[in-house]
């Protein structure tokens, strides 16, 4: 890994730890959770799991998780995801100096 | 909460937020997952070979994938008078029943 890998690293874990701090982690993830609840995305990955368990036959969590993770992420509406994209944005943009 | 994913991807804000997005949704998967697939695990110890429930598509079987029973020919005794019954005569039955009762007493 070089220097500027290193920075950048870095950076991103600065970023990820001040959004924890002034409290929009909390607010974007509630609000994310509450979306996917709403647009019933949560009981589809639920449905999901319990048909993949049945499939394969196994109930081990990282197998099971590896099928599931890849089509829960696509399930999520586009809707949903261009308005968490665009809270994360504009939080970034405020803390953000860019080129 | 890891950001190592996309360490090599350059850095943009559309990144990081690309990111964050992606790591916020797979907790969220990972915790259903988790709670369904430990729940399928005590379940299997507990009731080892448990079969799930029936489903009928006409909606004619019950749960059990059993018809519904005649009520007519269900019998049970009457605690009142010892007489064994027609289920679906009980409560007919046992307005005389009991109020003879009552006279008796």
């Amino acid at each position: 890994m070089t220097a500027k890998d290193k920075e950048a690293l870095e950076l991103r874990a600065q970023i990820q730890q001040h959004l924890v701090e002034s409290g929009n982690y909390e607010l974007i993830s509630n609000k994310l959770a509450q979306r996917l609840l709403d647009e019933g995305w949560i009981d589809q990955v639920k449905k999901l799991t319990r048909e993949t368990m049945q499939d394969d036959n196994t109930t081990n969590f990282s197998e099971v998780l590896k099928r599931v993770e890849p089509e829960a992420v696509s399930l999520v509406s586009a809707n949903t995801k261009n308005e968490i994209m665009q809270q994360i944005k504009a939080f970034l943009c405020d803390i953000l100096d860019t080129q | 909460m890891t950001l190592g994913r996309d360490a090599m991807t350059p850095l943009t804000v559309l990144s990081v937020s690309e990111t964050i997005y992606h790591n916020l949704l797979t907790s969220i998967v990972q915790d259903i997952v988790s709670r369904t697939t430990s729940r399928q695990q005590l379940q299997d110890a507990r009731y080892p070979g448990l079969a799930p429930l029936h489903h009928d598509q006409r909606g004619a079987l019950d749960v059990y994938g059993r018809p519904k029973p005649q009520e007519a020919s269900v019998y049970f005794r009457c605690p009142n008078c010892s007489r064994d019954l027609s289920a679906n005569r009980f409560a007919a039955h046992l307005e005389r029943c009991m109020s003879r009762g009552a006279r008796r007493g």
